[in-house]
């Protein structure tokens, strides 16, 4: 009789708070006969719980819906409400009463079954949409969150660009390692960061071990809506001294860009100008994790957004560090935004071993850290002026 | 008689009364064999968890509950001691309990797992409740105490690393949402016990967002809704634990010792969008700026349960490394992120099998 009561207060088989039942005997005697209630409870859910998770495999063991064990209907959330004091007579029904509709209206007490229950009659559509949503996305990401299939999707894209829009000629490809850590270190510029794109699809396609390269992306680009989101999915890795660490510990290929925001916002006078490495946290890096520094020279894509000015004022508002004003982007909207057609070429120059000559202990000398990211940035300016030197025209190399 | 047998062949009445008589003997010697353990929250999904698998564990002599609500399902060595921790004098009564019965380990679950309204209410129970369960451990000279906390703590922040290690700072606190906030509060009092107490042995869990079949919290009813908020052009990545796993994490440092803090969540993570396209969601896209304004109001109207800061969550990384949890604890998740949603979605999901810890010999271990 008492299971009986329990179910007709309580049709979502909620709780089992004996309390809740209509107290027609004194509590005293209710709590008495709560192992009772509490087991008749037990078994309600039994019937209820579908095929599907009754059928899971032995290798998962699950409280058994006996009434030694519980069922997932005997606790609830319980601390999340406040206790309720301790009235009685009047007061106390008409608690229970606001806690039994409440029970009813809030998902988090109507919801013990609904996951499957509900969504029953729909199951067919359900299961579509969710053919259909996962249809271009795989159910398994790196840990970085690279999707292997979005960046397959990607990939006929950036093909276009590499051969056909910018003609990417890449040299020096010999010095890239065949496995094990490196540190890929490369000016940026073009406003946009189609030079990290760039580099990994050089590398993906026209390196023997076809490596995969993670470049690690500036905050503003990686939290930009939608392009942080899809340089995400294709490999990009937001810029920061433990995503790198992690990394190269995994022996993994990392592009780092140490001019950061201030290369990507060069002026076209400024163009193949290398501004200020960072405060040489790559070479931090490098020294401590024992990778070698391949210092790269990328021509072309300092001109492929030609800035002339650029307002800081009014970006600042748009949560943007600026306008671009190139001789097509306001004046031709969105059309603006496409890059010129430059011809590019990418040097891979011969790989620095700092670690072997200072160690990881060098890491924490500040002015050796600041005289080797000198260093480097001389030789990549120096491998720039090589290229400028050889090539003819902007547009045709 | 011998007082363990005692115990064990008397009747739950009487095992009850039993230690009353001794409640002026001193605290016995640490026993490994012979272990009490205290659980605050046990009414909780965690504390009513843990106290099952402590009922099958032969080495736990007794274990006392301690919540406002008495756990439902029947217990033999579990004592319940109802002490409502938001009462002024909630840390004496716990003393009084704790050193009559000798508790060498204190578990201190009563933690909210979803945002509430009352928010002073909740603050009263997570931070000073956390005062009076230090409170009284400092004055038991409790041998080991372990804390959930959860990973919220660190914070969705843009300059978030992907993968959050334990000495991270915490940056929950710069929140504006009360229950974020609390917990960081109640954390930074246990690091100050942990400093004025050596002698103790401290374990903090920081749990992932916990889903499962049977777990009921803010994750698991944020993903029953058929629809579900983004913010567009955000996708972050996020990651789970599977309530099993919690429950071996808890089971794993009330059995072992080890001192520290620890990110206990499963493998693996994945996008936002994936995880609602795996269930079968329908994304609610909205641009952010609108979507934090909208839900301000929403949570000020009480309409939702969501205080508008949890976008931050939808917009930025908050992933933690659980890298030592299997180094120092022997914590091996069997659920990936894939399985904890095919598992929650009640479809069957591929376990891992060859596991570091198996329940069952972490139950019976030994004995």
């Amino acid at each position: 009789m008492a299971g009986k009561q329990i179910l007709g207060d309580d049709p979502f088989g909620t709780g089992a708070n004996p309390n809740e039942a209509p107290p027609p005997a004194p509590p005293a005697s209710l709590r008495k006969e709560e192992p009772e209630n509490a087991g008749a409870t037990a078994a309600e859910p039994a019937a209820e719980i579908p095929p599907a998770r009754k059928a899971r495999g032995a290798g998962a063991p699950r409280p058994k819906p006996t009434p030694e064990i519980a069922t997932p209907t005997e606790y609830g959330p319980s601390i999340d409400h406040p206790p309720a004091a301790q009235h009685t007579g009047l007061v106390d029904e008409v608690k229970q009463l606001e806690r039994s509709v409440r029970d009813r209206i809030l998902p988090a007490h109507a919801g013990e079954h609904s996951g499957e229950r509900q969504r029953m009659p729909l199951e067919m559509v359900w299961k579509r949409w969710r053919a259909l949503a996962m249809r271009d996305r795989s159910d398994v990401v790196d840990e970085f969150g690279r999707d292997p299939q979005v960046a397959s999707r990607i990939e006929p894209l950036l093909e276009f660009l590499y051969k056909s829009y910018f003609r990417v000629s890449a040299r020096g490809m010999g010095h890239i390692p065949d496995d094990g850590r490196a540190l890929i270190v490369a000016n940026h510029s073009g406003t946009l960061p189609y030079d990290g794109a760039m580099i990994m699809h050089a590398v993906k396609h026209e390196h023997s071990a076809a490596r995969d390269v993670r470049p690690l992306v500036e905050d503003f680009v990686f939290h930009f809506p939608y392009l942080g989101t899809l340089m995400n999915r294709i490999g990009g890795v937001r810029a920061c001294p433990e995503n790198a660490e992690r990394l190269l510990e995994q022996d993994q290929l990392v592009a780092v860009f140490p001019e950061g925001i201030k290369g990507i916002g060069k002026l076209y006078r400024e163009r193949y100008q290398l501004q200020r490495f960072g405060r040489g946290g790559f070479i931090k890096l490098a020294l401590k994790c024992d990778a070698p520094i391949i210092p790269t020279a990328v021509v072309g894509a300092e001109e492929i957004h030609p800035m002339l000015t650029k307002i800081t004022w009014l970006a600042k508002s748009v949560g943007i560090p600026y306008l671009p004003i190139t001789p097509t982007f306001p004046a031709l909207g969105p059309i603006g935004l496409l890059p010129l057609p430059t011809k590019w070429f990418i040097a891979f120059g011969e790989p620095l071993y700092y670690n072997a000559e200072y160690g990881a202990e060098g890491a924490g000398d500040r002015i050796l850290v600041n005289k080797l990211a000198e260093q480097v940035r001389n030789r990549i300016q120096s491998m720039i002026d090589d290229l400028l030197r050889t090539r003819k025209s902007v547009l045709f190399g | 008689m011998h007082y363990l047998t005692a115990h064990m062949s008397a009747p739950k009445k009487k095992a009850a009364r039993a230690p009353k008589k001794k409640a002026l003997v001193p605290r016995p010697a640490f026993d490994p064999e012979q272990r009490v353990v205290a659980i605050t929250g046990a009414y909780s999904f965690i504390g009513a968890e843990l106290i099952k698998r402590l009922e099958r564990d032969r080495r736990f002599y007794k274990v006392l509950a301690v919540d406002v609500r008495k756990p439902t399902f029947p217990m033999n060595k579990t004592q319940f001691h109802k002490v409502d921790l938001t009462l002024p004098t909630a840390d004496a009564e716990l003393a009084a309990i704790w050193r009559r019965e000798g508790v060498d380990t204190v578990v201190h679950a009563a933690y909210l797992s979803s945002p509430t309204h009352a928010t002073s209410w909740a603050h009263e129970l997570e931070s000073i409740g956390t005062m009076h369960v230090l409170n009284a451990c400092a004055e038991c000279q409790v041998r080991k105490l372990v804390v959930w906390s959860q990973t919220v703590v660190y914070g969705a922040h843009p300059l978030n690393p992907n993968f959050l290690v334990e000495e991270h700072e915490l940056r929950g606190d710069k929140s504006k949402s009360r229950f974020v906030r609390d917990k960081v509060e109640a954390e930074r009092q246990v690091r100050r016990f942990r400093h004025e107490n050596p002698d103790s042995i401290v374990t903090v869990l920081r749990t992932a967002a916990t889903l499962g079949p049977t777990i009921r919290n803010f994750a698991t009813r944020f993903f029953s809704r058929a629809m579900a908020p983004t913010l567009m052009g955000y996708d972050p990545l996020m990651q789970f634990v599977h309530e099993r796993d919690v429950v071996d994490a808890f089971v794993l440092a009330v059995t072992g010792d080890h001192p520290g803090d620890f990110n206990i969540v499963g493998d693996g993570v994945l996008p936002y969008s994936t995880i609602l396209a795996m269930m079968g969601k329908l994304p609610l896209p909205m641009p952010h700026f609108l979507a934090f304004p909208l839900s301000q109001a929403l949570w000020a109207t009480q309409v939702f349960d969501s205080p508008p800061n949890f976008l931050d969550f939808l917009r930025f990384l908050c992933v933690a490394d659980g890298d030592k949890a299997r180094r120092v604890m022997g914590f091996q998740p069997r659920y990936d992120v894939k399985a904890i949603i095919e598992d929650f979605l009640g479809l069957p999901a591929k376990v891992e099998s060859a596991s570091g810890l198996d329940a069952a010999e972490v139950v019976e271990g030994g004995v």
